[in-house]
């Protein structure tokens, strides 16, 4: 039922009480979070669904801890919030330049992160390849427990995931690594990016990569991993002609989504130049 | 079921259903038509308001996310019919000229003032990136709220 009295958006004051609600509701009702990405629901011509369970009032949803292994992000956690919080730790900087340039400040200030990962329409999502980098994985809670699972998985089996289920929060391995998010919109003012390049490596101490993982966003339905790329990064030094170069080579693994701010050839076409530039981000952190 | 929200320090009630869009209300129900309608898709910040002291785009947001929050639109700016220094400092740039944009500029570059106080150039540009104007080229936008920067 969307609501015993017909109401159409319940808000929820705890996990239990999202779960409970979840759980009345069945197939009837979606999650909110933000609610950037469903109040434009009717403008892409899709319904909205009959009811909503809003989870961004949930203290505990909204709370990002730093430990020592481990960073975890609450799933509410918007992104002006996600980029104040992790912003004096250089080992996250894909995610805080992700989560500090997305759309524009007054989406920031509401767009969550398990809003991001959920949208599973939304090509151009900026938090969701940076996440991928980071080998981050995410936590789903459900009536009679939670399971854990990386963002990868999650991206694959997100569109069938059962009812009164949802994303808790997002765990962040800590690992002394650089990293960065590479975007390119066609205006530089709050606009989605054509296509994003997220990298992150560790280095040996002789400036040798020891390992990399480099995630392509807005250029394909999903973003993605490049693991072609990655294994040509690794065993030399930071060098971003030759990046781009490798890129340049292994383009044809993607094959690009048309849209309507631009065609996919155009999407893969710019990915060596984000490579650069994010090998050369990297380079110039210490 | 009715919605409270406290608008401008005032508490106002809503019957709404909690989907209709902030901005709907704030226009249809409680007459402040200074937060504009234009793109409806979070793009332009025509509708910018903010909702507990940070800016937000109120055709995107659901009046039933509001309830219980503050919210603070173009109309709280001049108090007894005087000003904000940011509005003195548009007209006295004479940076309006249709208007369309403007509630959403102040509102951003309000509730931005409050929180960085010392802003460069870039800084204000950034915080207006989600505010379009179609008619001034912004230069003077931009020039207004840096006299209010340095005369503070
Ligand atoms: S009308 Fe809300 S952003 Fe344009
Ligand atoms: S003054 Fe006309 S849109 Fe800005």
């Amino acid at each position: 039922m969307p609501g015993q009295d017909g109401e159409r958006l319940y808000v929820a004051t705890s996990l239990a009480d999202a779960l409970a609600a979840l759980a009345e509701r069945g197939r009837t009702a979606s999650v909110l979070a933000g609610a950037t990405w469903t109040m434009r629901a009717p403008l892409r011509h899709e319904p909205q669904d009959l009811s909503y369970v809003a989870i961004s009032k949930i203290d505990e949803l909204r709370r990002v801890e730093v430990l020592n292994h481990e960073i975890s992000i609450g799933a509410c956690v918007t992104h002006a919030e996600l980029a104040n919080a992790l912003a004096f730790l250089p080992e996250c900087s894909a995610l805080v330049q992700a989560a500090g340039n997305s759309a524009n400040p007054a989406i920031r200030n509401v767009a969550t992160i398990g809003g991001n990962l959920c949208a599973s329409a939304f090509a151009a999502a900026d938090l969701v390849p940076a996440l991928i980098c980071l080998d981050a994985e995410l936590e789903i809670a459900r009536p009679d427990g939670s399971e854990r699972l990386t963002v990868e998985r999650f991206l694959e089996i997100r569109s069938d995931i059962e009812p009164g289920r949802l994303v808790r929060r997002v765990i962040v391995p800590r690992t002394k690594r650089r990293s960065a998010h590479i975007r390119l919109p066609l205006r530089k003012a709050g606009d989605y990016p054509v296509a994003s390049v997220s990298l992150a490596a560790t280095l040996g101490p002789t400036g040798i990569v020891e390992s990399a993982r480099l995630a392509v966003g807005s250029v394909e339905p999903v973003a993605r991993r490049w693991p072609l790329l990655e294994a040509g990064l690794v065993g030399r030094a930071l060098d971003p002609r030759h990046a781009a170069e490798q890129a340049e080579r292994l383009c044809g693994d993607f094959s690009g989504r048309d849209g309507i701010e631009a065609p996919g050839w155009y999407r893969v076409k710019v990915l060596p130049s984000l490579v650069r530039r994010a090998v050369l981000a990297l380079q110039e952190q210490s | 079921m009715s919605l409270r929200l406290n608008v401008n320090g005032e508490d106002r009630f809503s019957a709404a259903e909690p989907l209709t869009p902030l901005v709907d209300v704030l226009r249809d129900e409680f007459h402040l038509t200074g937060a504009k309608i234009v793109c409806r898709e979070g793009f332009c910040g025509a509708c910018t308001v903010l909702l507990d002291g940070r800016s937000v785009m109120s055709c995107l947001v659901p009046v039933g996310l509001a309830a219980d929050s503050e919210v603070r639109t173009v109309e709280s700016l001049a108090t007894d019919g005087v000003l904000s220094p940011l509005q003195l400092a548009m007209e006295q740039h004479d940076a309006v000229q249709c208007g369309m944009c403007f509630p959403g500029m102040l509102m951003s570059l309000t509730s931005f003032l409050e929180r960085m106080p010392n802003p460069s150039r870039d800084d204000i540009k950034a915080a207006l990136a989600g505010n379009i104007c179609r008619c001034t080229g912004y230069e003077r936008i931009v020039d207004a709220a840096l006299s209010v920067v340095r005369a503070a």
